[in-house]
């Protein structure tokens, strides 16, 4: 590791530093009426929201993490099994539907708040009901702000486009503002504190590895078929953001969320790590991780891999490929993952 | 139909250059070969083809030899053998027909076939021990005998009707069947796998492996054989029915015997590489024009078309856009839609 790398990861480590010894402070109580500006959008509240249905796996988890289990009222668009630390609070609470719940499912809780990951939810070509429907109703909708900050989700459809690198500041200014939301302000800032501590710590573990400067790596997320193009990640969604922390190149350069790209370019980059996706979810062949790993020791052309060969083949939770709370944890196992790897030539 | 072999009812200059068309198609496969995703220098791909055919022992990147050789090559062979097979099922169906607009996707096999491959993917049936292509299968299989079934009680087994019939049934049965599709898609499909579908829908190539070229190649190659071996009986039913049980021919059986056969190696090649659209259509009226109506020369003429413009398709699908692969079916529909307009304005001034 050179020094201007060391020295660029101490000074990224400094406000991350200050910010955590600040959360730790007391945080005064949220003055109503709040009004926030999301994803574009005035949101006002009268008063703390009294019931939640949320639409989106992260929006859940968040709200569980800030306490807030009892107000939901019904849960949507689940990927993976809940953390295991919210298994008890998720077991009461009804989940309206696996993937996309219908308008008057979620109506019909009569929440006073839904709460978003994806905007194409409830964005102009929405899914499930746009905004405005639900604030006809007077429902108050909140887009998790880490799928709309510094990414477009109306040019072209499918997962929407970045038109700039995520940032982890997105995931942790998610949690404050449902923290005023809710006037759970101390532990909005207890998680922020929680989660920048660990973020900060697999940067620094990474720091220490010495990796070489030119460490390549390559996110597959799923196939529509094992053999044909993959789901890969690209340069500027959770994925790049780890691999950018860690001081790794994607060998993906699109600019697109999830782009298709074939195996033959990504055998031809023939990046150093390949992080697989584990998930629950089995609606193509390639969603199950030991049929990916099944893939890339026997297919002709991936099994002559530099990752492959050497075994450096990470296992990483989808949804921490996902721009949520997740991430951070992924970021670690990544972190570990490349501490058991040697790149010597 | 008519009108089209009116047009081109004499031997046409063109014939006598036909020998050129095997060199041509190798010449394609080699095209197919050396263009691709990533830049790989004509030295190297010549070194990987002599060392996998003739064992010359070059040395060359391993990843290079398997990009080559497992993945272009193979992609090259299955799209001949897929333009050859849906060329020639456009080529049969509308001869039995009469139809010029008849073709592979009129049956219905299509519409099956995109319903078979949305309901494993988004019902999440089979949940993932069946694969697209399976389900693709499955699906233009059935639509492919429920079309038939309809058609049949609908003629009365009269044959003078059935023609007519079956072109009503396919409708109906590609309209069930789409409908079908759009169904499943609305009920559940997220935007990853509706970008999935979509792309599958529109034909790729991309997954397709040497496993694909073992399938594909016995097949495209039964159907020609079945095409030759029946080229007079085409001929004679270009004239119809009746004209072909006066020269003998069991009309019920050789029509069965094509139609089936077509059926299958439409729903092979629709399972393994998409809905890829207008080859069985345009290929076989643009051959009439150049070697004329006899059989004996469309079947050959048409298979080696098929072929060439698949390769030429899938190559084109591979550059136009840098950095990304187009869906097939989309630079087909690009060349095919204004040559079967150009067909049908020429055919239409000439009756």
């Amino acid at each position: 590791m050179n020094f201007v790398r060391h020295l660029s990861m101490v000074l990224w480590l400094l406000p991350v530093a200050h910010a955590s010894a600040d959360a730790h402070a007391s945080a005064g109580a949220s003055v109503y009426p709040l009004t926030v500006t999301n994803c574009g959008r005035e949101v006002s509240f009268q008063s703390a929201p009294e019931s939640i249905v949320t639409i989106g796996q992260s929006a859940t988890e968040i709200l569980y993490a800030l306490g807030l289990a009892d107000k939901v009222k019904g849960t949507s668009v689940w990927f993976n099994p809940v953390l295991p630390q919210f298994r008890d609070a998720d077991a009461g609470i009804e989940r309206i539907a696996d993937n996309d719940p219908s308008f008057e499912a979620v109506v019909s809780k009569k929440p006073d708040l839904v709460a978003v990951q994806y905007e194409l939810h409830v964005g102009p070509a929405a899914s499930v009901a746009s905004r405005d429907q639900f604030n006809e109703l007077g429902i108050s909708t909140y887009v998790m702000p880490a799928d709309c900050d510094g990414k477009d989700n109306n040019a072209t459809g499918g997962d929407g486009t970045r038109t700039a690198a995520f940032s982890s500041a997105s995931i942790y200014k998610g949690i404050t503002e449902l923290a005023r939301i809710f006037d759970v302000q101390d532990k909005g800032k207890a998680l922020v504190a929680d989660l920048q501590a660990r973020e900060a710590g697999a940067i620094a573990h990474a720091a220490r590895l010495e990796l070489p400067e030119d460490l390549t790596a390559v996110f597959w997320f799923s196939s529509p078929e094992l053999s044909t193009d993959p789901f890969v990640a690209g340069r500027l969604g959770a994925p790049g953001y780890m691999m950018d922390k860690l001081g790794i190149r994607n060998v993906i350069q699109s600019d697109e969320e999830w782009p298709t790209v074939g195996w033959e370019s990504i055998a031809k980059a023939d990046p150093d790590v390949i992080v697989v996706a584990r998930m629950e979810r089995r609606r193509y062949p390639a969603d199950d991780v030991d049929a990916k790993l099944e893939f890339l020791r026997s297919d002709p052309v991936t099994r002559e891999m530099t990752a492959v060969k050497r075994g450096h083949i990470v296992e990483m939770d989808a949804h921490a490929m996902s721009a949520t709370m997740r991430t951070f944890f992924g970021l670690e196992v990544l972190a570990d993952a490349l501490s058991t790897m040697s790149f010597e030539q | 139909m008519s009108s089209a072999i009116a047009l081109s009812s004499r031997v046409r200059p063109g014939w006598r250059w036909l020998w050129l068309a095997p060199l041509v198609l190798f010449a394609v496969l080699i095209a197919g070969t050396a263009i691709g995703e990533t830049s790989i220098s004509l030295e190297t791909i010549f070194k990987v083809l002599a060392n996998r055919l003739w064992g010359a022992g070059y040395a060359v990147d391993r990843i290079d030899d398997g990009i080559i050789w497992n993945y272009r090559l193979s992609r090259a062979i299955v799209a001949a053998c897929c333009g050859a097979g849906l060329a020639l099922a456009g080529l049969v169906l509308q001869a039995l027909l009469r139809n010029p607009l008849a073709d592979p996707f009129l049956m219905g096999i299509s519409a099956g076939a995109s319903t078979g491959a949305v309901a494993v993917t988004i019902a999440g049936m089979g949940a993932g021990a069946l694969t697209l292509s399976a389900g693709a299968f499955a699906g233009a299989g059935l639509a492919f005998g429920l079309v038939l079934l309809l058609a049949q009680a609908a003629s009365g087994g009269r044959s003078s009707q059935a023609a007519g019939a079956i072109i009503l049934a396919g409708l109906a049965g590609s309209q069930l069947f789409n409908a079908l599709t759009a169904f499943i898609i609305a009920k559940s499909a997220s935007a990853e796998q509706a970008r999935g579908i979509m792309f599958w829908l529109l034909g790729n190539l991309s997954g397709v492996r040497w496993d694909d070229v073992v399938l594909a190649v016995p097949v495209a190659l039964g159907g020609l054989l079945i095409c030759l071996w029946y080229r007079r009986a085409l001929d004679a039913f270009t004239f119809g029915t009746d004209s072909a049980a006066s020269m003998g021919i069991a009309v019920r059986q050789v029509r069965g015997i094509l139609i089936t056969s077509m059926a299958l190696v439409t729903a092979v090649m629709v399972s393994m590489v998409g809905a890829i659209g207008f080859v069985g259509l345009v290929i076989p009226h643009a051959m009439r024009f150049i070697v004329g109506s006899r059989y004996t020369r469309l079947v050959p003429a048409s298979a080696l078309a098929g072929a060439v413009f698949l390769v030429a398709a899938d190559i084109l699908s591979r550059v136009l856009v840098p950095g990304q692969v187009l869906p097939i079916g989309v630079i087909t529909s690009l060349v095919g839609a204004p040559a079967f307009a150009l067909i049908l304005v020429r055919g239409m001034r000439k009756r």
